[in-house]
């Protein structure tokens, strides 16, 4: 079982540090190549550029945190990718080579020794997460799992919520309009919000583009679809003392939903 | 060894800076972290996320429905894919970890497939062929918009909520902790104090400090 966890955490964390490395060391030449990782990386990257104890140990102090939720929750947090494998690639072939313009702006020297950096961190902590006993697990879920579910409802709808009031006016009524829908017809506000800041947002900085179009008819369909297929429209129907009509039944039928 | 002397002239040719070799690298990486997931699944370990975050996953994966899952990680890959292509970086923490590593298996197991997340090689392979689509789509995109700027869609006041919202779960995590028994909630309390002192997030201790007064006293 762990020999399988070994194995399959090398290649995964290979994969990973090769191209997150890669794609750092694209970051520094945009906008004629296109990078991958974040802003936030590329400032922290740069905030101790050049020195390989800095990013080393900008490395380390995100390590035993991600180490920490790695054994608690069995997750190796954005910091994994965004902080410790970039940093600690970075502090290697800065080692090799003072110069970071030939080092950590070099796709392919990052890239080669973010695989192996990748390949061992995540193995570390796939492995000494997998060896706890079962008996910490079983607490461990006893404790996350009402977490999660009031984080999921009510916690994330209402910080989303006010995130789209106040996003501004627009994001404010598609958030509240798409939000509300979203709970009454899939039972959790948050895609709904999400979309709404989405269109929202979209509107606001390129108007009522061709994108903003496509969006918004995506998120018509994607309410519509998902309504039907739940049988939202017969429960609203239902609901306000409405004969549900034979057509529709029928139409319901043919997908598999049985009509009380 | 390329000599990067004449960069402008790497920048459409060399392997390494090219536009056309963009959809490897996000290949490959959507191949590691949709694999990642899949460990998550079998052994219980390895997602690339936060734990607020994996929290979506975990209530679908204990029958309580992956629609928030997918659409919070499916939403948030759209609006990244938008805004790597006109900004020129493509955020992995939206796209990647959030989007392939949540959204796109919440997805499919809605769908009711399973194959993709029990097997590791049709893991790699489910997540490598999502990841080409990425880079494909955002290179054409590119193609299109390069220099025009434009929106981020809103990327950043979901990123801001999804922080905001993470913070939240610390807290939660100690009183669900203090409800499943008092030495588990002791040591939930201990470990978020100790993490607060080292000014590290609470949720790590929190849960640490719970796990280890749990292995000592049990719940009955």
């Amino acid at each position: 079982m762990t020999i399988w966890i070994l194995i399959k955490s090398l290649i995964i964390g290979g994969l990973v540090g090769f191209s997150v490395s890669a794609g750092a060391a694209r970051m520094y030449h945009i906008p004629k190549t296109q990078g991958m990782g974040a802003f936030r990386t590329l400032g922290e990257l740069n905030a101790c550029q050049g020195d390989p104890a800095s990013h080393f140990s900008f490395g380390l102090g995100v390590f035993f945190n991600a180490w920490a939720n790695t054994v608690a929750g069995g997750a190796l947090t954005g910091d994994v990718g965004h902080r410790v494998i970039p940093n600690w690639s970075a502090a290697i072939v800065l080692l090799k080579g003072k110069d970071p313009e030939k080092t950590l702006h070099n796709p392919k020297k990052m890239a080669i020794t973010g695989a192996i950096v990748g390949a061992l961190v995540v193995a570390f902590l796939n492995v000494t997460a997998s060896s706890i006993p079962t008996s910490l697990q079983e607490v461990a879920s006893e404790v996350l799992v009402p977490a999660a579910d009031w984080f999921l409802n009510p916690v994330m709808p209402a910080i989303f919520w006010l995130a789209a009031i106040d996003g501004g006016r627009r994001t404010g009524i598609y958030g509240t309009l798409f939000g509300g829908l979203a709970h009454l017809v899939m039972g959790n506000a948050v895609p709904g919000l999400v979309l709404g800041i989405l269109i929202g947002k979209g509107v606001d900085d390129t108007g009522w583009s061709r994108m903003s179009k496509i969006i918004i008819t995506a998120i018509v369909l994607l309410f519509i679809f998902s309504g039907f297929f739940r049988g939202f429209d017969i429960e609203l129907l239902q609901s306000l003392n409405i004969t549900v009509p034979n057509w529709l039944e029928d139409l319901h039928q043919i997908f598999g939903y049985e009509v009380e | 060894m390329g000599n990067q002397s004449s960069n402008g002239e790497l920048a459409n040719k060399d392997f390494w800076y090219a536009d056309w070799s963009f959809p490897i690298f996000t290949t490959l990486l959507a191949s590691g972290i949709f694999a990642g997931t899949h460990m998550y699944y079998v052994h219980g370990t390895g997602v690339f996320n936060e734990i607020s975050i994996l929290a979506m996953l975990r209530v679908g994966m204990e029958g309580g429905g992956y629609g928030a899952a997918a659409a919070f990680g499916a939403s948030f890959l759209f609006a990244r894919i938008l805004e790597g292509s006109l900004v020129g970086i493509l955020d992995i923490g939206g796209s990647m970890m959030t989007g392939i590593g949540i959204g796109l298996p919440a997805l499919i197991l809605a769908a009711g497939f399973t194959l993709p997340l029990t097997s590791f090689p049709v893991a790699l392979i489910t997540g490598a062929l999502l990841g080409l689509a990425i880079g494909l789509i955002i290179i054409t995109i590119r193609k299109y918009t390069i220099g025009q700027g434009g929106s981020s869609f809103g990327a950043d006041i979901l990123m801001g909520a999804g922080n905001q919202a993470g913070r939240f779960f610390g807290p939660l995590i100690i009183v669900s902790a203090c409800a499943a028994s008092i030495p588990i909630g002791i040591g939930s309390i201990l470990g978020a104090l100790i993490f607060y002192g080292m000014n590290k997030p609470i949720i790590g201790g929190a849960i640490l400090g719970a796990m280890l007064l749990g292995y000592f006293f049990p719940i009955t």
